[in-house]
């Protein structure tokens, strides 16, 4: 969207797209994720906003004054600098806005379950009956029945029970 | 008219109408089509089968869940953390028992008189039900065969997975006694010909196997089957009419199209689930009832209840893969009992639970973000889950009303859902953290980590039965005290929650109903 100025305001750039890789990368870290969780995970957020006016401009404006706030490229900042400025703009719309779309897509995403141990889709390989429902080991196997032993589940105590009237 | 089957009934017969197709319209149709009664069921969503769910969190999620626009207000933190989602509830055939996981524990007798029992609880708008466990004990034995429960009439328990072997294992440590992997309504083995569980690890998303009991695997067919059931998918509700004595005489709804129909009745049967039973009764005010429908008593949409909740996750030194099996088949009843001197009324249950790292990551800590939060899903191969359910308590202010300042799409005023702790509600709250904590310390656990309830699963309370028609809006039998011919079919009429997961109770309630329907339908009374 061009304005009267001239100036493209509402249009994502590569820059743009880095910064807010780096932005998920430093709110999400999680150092054995790969790279394409997190730019998948921009990638279907750029996308999104096409639909609202208002979802464009309040991204577009927070992911380029990112490098205002960071006294130059905000994607090539350190973890820990990134972070500080994560924290100082938490309550930011945008950023609240990022988090909320964010969350579903990068822990949806297969690559991130495989680095999490997550299996995923189940079904067509017969769910887990022969394949380790049941195979954690370091501790005992316990009941499954109901308890029968000699103890009697007391509903109500003592000093709940109704007085007689 | 109807789209899933030949039989179809004229606008203009009188019919019984069920509105909904989950655990209870699904069973009232069920149990009237069987005797003969023709019914009309109307079901806002569409017929999904085993074959088109999906083993995948938000998918399944967005294929079927209940997501037309609602309001929140309240003190609750889902009011923040998800203000337009305030519950989890299904839209298709089968309504929430597509996605419910299965517990199945039975009320306890002082659960039905907590008036009695608790006394006076300030803020808390207790009353004793109009019937007795013993009363409805013959109805929970049919339930519990219908849904086929294990650990009861014969049927095996499931086997234990991960996750329960971890939770299990804590159980015996601290000292409790009464846990096992069920009761549950999904088959051990083959059973009311539909198969054993595969231990997909899929409850939440509807289960592919068709082991799980739900209304859309078992009596929405069998309805179909006896050629007495007229259904009518993706039709809307909208208003409910009576005649000029005040009978409960037809219901106006809504095609997939958005154009209007009316079917006559002679019976209407509302079961749309808590927060659209109350909604649909105030949207069909009349000069009769100006406060809505059935709401002489002002209790429509009041006493909403949706239990005491919340999950702890607890992270080991090795795996143990709480996704791989039954979600839910894993119960402890120990602090199910009243016993004020923990510091509070009423009970609760600890259950298995696990989610994906797709859903752990939108509830494990909503809005959560930052190297803490990226801790909990790294250890997600190692993290053992439970879930929190107990019995909040009534109250007034906890409330269903129509939203006329918001519409859904349809033009329809949304239903505003506003719900604030009770006291005692964050009272055993807390005591439920501390005995978990207990139990995962006592097995290992290098951290817990404390989960907020998310969107409510058990929605209840809003039409709540009543002997006296002042306090509630349906007597014993679900029928509304001011409108003859209308009845309450779901957990609204419940008039306490009770720590229990509510399903087994609703499907119980909707048997009984039937029998008196029919009954009365016999005699000629409705
Ligand atoms: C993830 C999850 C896990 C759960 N686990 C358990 C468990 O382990 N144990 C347990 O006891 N319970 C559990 N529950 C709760 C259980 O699913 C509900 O208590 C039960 O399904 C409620 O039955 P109902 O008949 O009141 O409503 P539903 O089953 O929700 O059915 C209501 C139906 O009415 C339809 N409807 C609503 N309004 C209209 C209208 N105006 N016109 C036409 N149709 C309408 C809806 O589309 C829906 O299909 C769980 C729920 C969820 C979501």
């Amino acid at each position: 969207m061009a304005t009267d100025s001239g100036i493209d305001e509402t249009s994502v750039g590569a820059d743009d797209r880095a910064n807010l890789v780096q932005l998920l990368r430093t709110a999400y870290p999680h150092p054995r994720f790969p790279d394409g969780p997190y730019e998948r995970t921009a990638d279907a957020i750029l996308e999104q906003i096409g639909e609202s006016v208002w979802h464009r401009t309040l991204l577009t404006r927070g992911l380029r004054t990112l490098d205002d706030a960071a006294h130059g490229p905000f994607r090539d900042l350190d973890d820990i600098a990134a972070s500080e400025l994560l924290h100082a703009i938490a309550d930011a719309e945008f950023f609240v806005f990022i988090r909320g779309v964010a969350v579903p897509l990068l822990y949806g995403d297969p690559e991130v379950w495989a680095a999490l141990g997550y299996e995923g889709e189940s079904f067509s390989k017969g769910g887990y009956v022969n394949r380790g429902f049941d195979d954690l080991d370091w501790l005992p196997d316990p009941r499954v029945e109901e308890y029968d032993g000699s103890d009697e589940f007391v509903e109500v105590a003592d000093q709940d029970q109704l007085k007689k009237a | 008219m109807s789209d899933n089957n030949a039989f179809q009934i004229a606008y203009d017969d009188e019919a019984v109408v069920i509105v909904g197709s989950g655990a209870g319209g699904g069973t009232l149709a069920y149990e009237l089509t069987a005797r003969g009664i023709p019914c009309v069921v109307l079901e806002a969503g569409a017929y999904l089968k085993p074959e088109d769910y999906e083993n995948d969190e938000w998918p399944a999620f967005n294929q079927m869940a209940w997501l037309d626009k609602r309001t929140t207000s309240g003190s609750w933190r889902v009011a923040r953390d998800f203000p337009n989602l305030p519950a989890w509830i299904v839209k298709a055939v089968g309504g929430s028992t597509t996605h419910w996981s299965g517990a199945t524990p039975r009320f306890k007798d002082y659960e039905f008189k907590t008036k009695t029992y608790y006394g006076g609880v300030q803020g808390a708008n207790l009353l004793d039900w109009p019937i007795t466990l013993e009363e409805l004990a013959p109805y929970y034995d049919a339930a519990e065969k219908a849904m086929g429960s294990t650990h009861r009439h014969g049927r095996p328990p499931l086997p234990a997975n991960n996750n329960y072997k971890v939770f299990a294992n804590g159980a015996e440590s601290v000292g409790y006694k009464f846990y096992a992997t069920g009761p549950y309504a999904t088959n051990a083995e083959p059973y009311d010909g539909r198969p054993a569980s595969i231990q997909d690890g899929f409850n939440f998303q509807g289960d592919k196997n068709s082991s799980k009991w739900s209304t859309a695997v078992r009596e929405i067919p069998r309805a179909l089957a006896t050629g007495k059931l007229d259904l009518r998918t993706q039709s809307q509700a909208v208003q409910i009419t009576h005649d000029a004595k005040g009978h409960a005489d037809g219901v106006l709804y809504l095609d997939k199209d958005g154009n209007l129909h009316r079917q006559r009745a002679k019976v209407v049967c509302v079961a749309g689930n808590s927060i659209e039973s109350p909604r649909l009764l105030l949207m069909s005010a009349s000069s009769l009832h100006p406060n809505g429908l059935a709401n002489s008593s002002g209790q429509v949409g009041r006493n909403y209840m949706r239990h005491t909740t919340g999950s702890v996750y607890a992270t080991f030194d090795k795996p143990v893969r709480m996704y791989r099996g039954e979600t839910m088949a894993g119960i402890v009843a120990d602090e199910a009992r009243l016993d004020t001197a923990r510091g509070f009324a009423g009970g609760y249950y600890l259950e298995t639970l696990a989610l994906g790292p797709a859903f752990m990551g939108a509830f494990v800590e909503p809005g959560g973000w930052g190297a803490d939060f990226a801790a909990l899903l790294d250890a997600y191969l190692n993290t053992a889950g439970l879930w929190i359910v107990g019995e909040d308590l009534p109250q007034e202010t906890n409330r269903i009303t129509l939203n006329t300042a918001d519409q859904d799409q349809w033009g329809l005023p949304v239903p505003n859902v506003h719900f604030d702790d009770h006291a005692n509600d964050v009272a055993m709250r807390e005591h439920a953290y501390s005995r978990a904590d207990l139990m995962y310390e006592a097995v290992g656990a290098q951290s817990t980590h404390h989960t907020p309830p998310y969107p409510s699963t058990h929605n209840l309370g809003s039409c709540r039965m009543s002997a006296r028609p002042e306090d509630g809006v349906v007597d014993a039998h679900g029928q509304a005290h001011d409108v003859p011919g209308l009845f309450v079919s779901d957990g609204s009429q419940m008039t306490s929650g009770a720590a229990a997961n509510p399903t087994l109770t609703i499907v119980a309630l909707a048997i009984r109903q039937a029998e008196f329907i029919a009954d009365e339908l016999a005699k000629g009374a409705l």
